[in-house]
C-alpha cells in the first residue's frame, strides 16, 4: 500500500526536571493514503504526543517522521512549520476557533496561512465541504452563536478546505453529546469516502473508533495492537 | 471588516483606546511643540523685518541667538552715525523671560524710543512712553491677547510694572521699556545687545554693510533681510528641546504599544498556538501583531493632529502664542508615531512568534 504517513522507531522522551518520561518507545505506524485510522489507548499513553510529532508541533527525540515523502524528523522548526503547513490539518478536542471571527473568517484564514499569500483554495471544493459538512447557513455566525458540533464542524471544514495531505485530529468528540458526536463521526467518515481524505483521529470511546477503518491500540508509549 | 487584525483591535475596545491616546499623546507633544517654535520664530522674524532698519550691528558670534546678555557698547552707535550712507542708528537691549503663559519665551526690549521710533515708525497710540524704570509699553497685540490697557500690571524681571503706554504698529519684541532701565536692572551699564542702523538709501545697503565692516573691524553686522534664512532662526536652547521632545513621544509611543501588545499577547496565547498549528510562520505571526499595533498607531496619528489643531486653535484665542504647523513636522510626527508603534510591537511581536506550539494551544 502507498504510505501516506509513516514513522519509523519514533521516541519521545520529555525531560521533566531531572526525570525524563518516556512518552513514546519506538513507534512504528503507517497509514496509507486514503485511510482512516483511529488511534486507541488510555489516557497518558503517548497519543497526543504522537499527533503532536506527526503534525510537526513537536520534533522528536529519535526515529523517523516521513509524511508525503519529507521526513520530518530532521527538518528545522521553520521547516516543520511549511510541511504543516501544506500537508496537514488539524482538528482539536477544544474546537480552536478564532472567537472574534465568524466561521467564514476562520476559513479565510487557514486558506491566507495555506496560501502563503496566494489565492489557492477551489471555490469548487470550499462548496462541497460545506455541503458535506452541512454548513452553508452557518457562515456568517461567529463560534460561540454556534453549538459544540456546530463549532466543530466549522474547525473540521477549517482543515480540510485546503485539501491536506493527511487531517490529524485528537479526540474531536470529547466535548460532544452523543448525538453531535455521532454527526460529527458520520462527517469525517463521509470526507474519508467522497473526497478519499486521509485521517488520523485518537479517541478514546470505541464506538467512534469503529467509523474508522482501522484502529491502532496504544499503551505506555507503544503501539500494542492492531484491529 | 472579517479578518483577524481589525476584529482584535474591535475586541479589546479600552485597551484600543488607552494606546491610542498613547500615540495621539506622543503626535500632539511633537506638532505641538515644534508648532510653537516655528511660531514663535517666524512671528519673531516678521516683527523683525518690519523694524526699518536695514543693518544690525552687534557682537560676533552673540547675534545668532537672543540672549539677556548685551555685549555692545552703546558708543558705538555714534561712531556707526560718521559712517557715510548711515542714516539712523538705535542700540536696543534684550532681556529674555519665559512666556507669560508659561509656555516658549518672551523678549523684553530695552529702547531709546526717540531714535528707535525713527528707525521704525513705531508710535504710542495710547498712554506715553515709559518714564521710569516702573514702567513698560506693549505693542496692541498684545494688548488685545492679554487683556491689557493703560495702567495695568505686568511681569517683567519677575517684578509687577506698570503699563504706561501702548505702540502701533508690532515691531521689534512686545514689550518694551527704557534702554538705561534695562541696563540698571542687568547691571549692564552703556551696554545693549545690537545697535539698529537704518541706512539713507536701501539699495546701497551692501555698500555700507562693507563700510562698517572696514572701519569697526571684530563686530558682526546682519542684514536684516537675511534674517530667517539661518540667521536669527535660533532660540536658546531650542534644538535640545525639540530633541527631548521627540526623545520623550517616542518613548511614549513606544512603551504604551509595548504594554498593550505584550498583554495582547499574553491573553491570546491559545490563538497563536491556533496559528501555529495552521503552519503560520513566525513571520506572519509578527505580521499580524505589527499589523495590529500599526492600525493602533495610525489611529493614534490622526487623533492626535486632530487634537493639535483644536488645541493650537485654543491656544492662539487664549494667548499672544502663534502656533505654525508645518507639513514636514506633521509628517514627521506621524511617521514617529507609526514608527514608535511599530517599534514597541516588535518585542511582543517576537515573543508572540516564538511561543511553544503545544504549550500554546493548551494555554487556558
Ligand atoms: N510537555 C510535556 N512535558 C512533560 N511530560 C509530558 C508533556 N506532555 C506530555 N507529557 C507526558 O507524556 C506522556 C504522554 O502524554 P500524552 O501524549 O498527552 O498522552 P495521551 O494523549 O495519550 O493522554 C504522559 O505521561 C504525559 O504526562
Ligand atoms: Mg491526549
Amino acid at each position: 500500500m502507498d504510505a501516506i504517513l509513516k514513522t519509523e522507531n519514533l521516541v519521545m522522551t520529555y525531560r521533566v526536571g531531572r526525570v525524563d518520561v518516556n512518552a513514546l518507545r519506538g513507534v512504528n505506524l503507517s497509514v496509507g493514503r486514503g485511510e482512516f485510522v483511529s488511534i486507541m489507548g488510555p489516557s497518558g499513553c503517548g497519543k497526543s504526543t504522537m499527533l503532536h510529532i506527526l503534525g510537526g508541533l513537536l520534533k522528536p527525540t529519535s526515529g523517523k517522521v516521513i509524511v508525503d515523502n519529507e521526513d520530518m524528523a530532521g527538518m528545522t522548526d521553520a521547516e516543520r512549520t511549511d510541511t504543516r503547513r501544506r500537508k496537514i490539518g488539524f482538528v482539536f478536542q477544544r474546537f480552536n476557533l478564532f472567537p472574534t471571527l465568524t466561521a467564514e473568517g476562520n476559513l479565510r484564514l487557514a486558506e491566507q496561512i495555506h496560501g502563503n499569500g496566494k489565492k489557492v483554495v477551489d471555490e469548487e471544493v470550499r462548496r462541497e465541504v460545506l455541503r458535506l459538512l452541512r454548513l452553508e447557513n452557518k457562515m456568517r455566525h461567529k463560534p460561540l452563536e454556534l453549538s459544540g458540533g456546530e463549532q466543530q464542524r466549522v474547525a473540521i471544514a477549517r482543515a480540510i478546505i485546503t485539501r491536506p495531505a493527511i487531517i490529524l485530529a485528537d479526540e474531536p468528540t470529547g466535548n460532544l453529546d452523543s448525538e453531535n458526536s455521532e454527526i460529527v463521526l458520520e462527517m469525517l467518515q463521509k470526507l474519508n469516502r467522497e473526497l478519499n481524505q486521509t485521517i488520523v483521529m485518537i479517541t478514546h470511546n470505541p464506538e467512534a473508533a469503529a467509523v474508522a477503518a482501522r484502529t491502532v491500540h496504544m499503551r505506555d508509549g507503544m503501539i500494542v495492537g492492531e484491529k | 471588516m472579517d479578518n483577524l487584525v481589525a476584529s482584535n483591535i474591535r475586541q479589546r475596545p479600552t485597551r484600543t483606546l488607552l494606546s491610542v491616546a498613547g500615540v495621539a499623546l506622543g503626535v500632539v507633544l511633537i506638532v505641538l511643540n515644534t508648532g510653537l517654535v516655528e511660531g514663535m520664530l517666524n512671528d519673531r522674524i516678521k516683527r523683525e523685518r518690519g523694524v526699518g532698519a536695514e543693518i544690525r550691528f552687534g557682537r560676533s558670534g552673540a547675534m545668532l541667538s537672543p540672549s539677556s546678555s548685551n555685549p555692545v557698547d552703546v558708543r558705538y552707535a555714534d561712531r556707526l552715525m560718521k559712517i557715510e550712507g548711515v542714516g539712523q542708528v538705535s542700540p536696543v537691549g534684550y532681556y529674555i523671560q519665559s512666556g507669560n503663559s508659561g509656555l516658549g519665551m518672551e523678549i523684553v526690549e530695552g529702547v531709546e524710543f526717540e531714535s528707535y521710533s525713527a528707525i521704525t515708525g513705531a508710535k504710542v497710540v495710547e498712554g506715553n512712553a515709559p518714564k521710569t524704570d516702573q514702567e513698560v509699553m506693549i505693542d496692541e497685540f498684545k494688548a488685545l491677547h492679554n487683556k491689557l490697557k493703560v495702567g495695568s500690571d505686568i511681569q517683567v524681571f519677575g517684578e509687577t510694572k506698570k503699563v504706561s503706554g501702548i505702540y502701533s504698529p508690532q515691531v521689534g519684541s512686545r514689550i518694551k521699556m527704557p534702554l538705561s532701565a534695562l541696563q540698571n536692572a542687568l547691571s549692564a551699564e552703556g551696554k545693549c545687545f545690537e545697535i539698529l542702523v537704518k541706512v539713507k538709501d536701501p539699495e546701497k545697503q551692501d555698500d555700507v554693510r562693507q563700510r562698517i565692516l572696514d572701519e569697526l573691524p571684530g563686530n558682526e553686522i546682519l542684514l536684516t533681510r537675511d534674517l530667517g534664512v539661518g540667521v536669527g532662526r535660533e532660540i536658546p536652547g531650542i534644538k535640545g528641546f525639540v530633541r527631548a521632545v521627540l526623545v520623550l513621544s517616542v518613548i511614549v509611543s513606544a512603551l504604551v504599544i509595548l504594554l498593550a501588545m505584550y498583554t495582547t499577547i499574553t491573553e491570546r496565547t491559545r490563538e497563536i498556538g491556533i496559528l501555529k498549528s495552521l503552519g503560520a510562520s513566525k513571520g506572519f505571526i509578527i505580521g499580524v501583531i505589527e499589523k495590529e499595533a500599526l492600525t493602533i498607531s495610525l489611529i493614534g496619528v490622526l487623533v492626535g493632529l486632530i487634537i493639535s489643531m483644536i488645541a493650537a486653535w485654543a491656544l492662539e484665542r487664549a494667548t499672544t502664542l502663534q502656533l505654525e504647523f508645518t507639513w514636514s513636522w506633521i509628517l514627521r510626527a506621524g511617521l514617529i508615531g507609526l514608527g514608535a508603534g511599530a517599534l514597541g510591537a516588535l518585542y511582543p511581536a517576537i515573543r508572540a512568534a516564538n511561543k511553544d506550539a503545544v504549550q500554546a494551544l493548551s494555554y487556558e
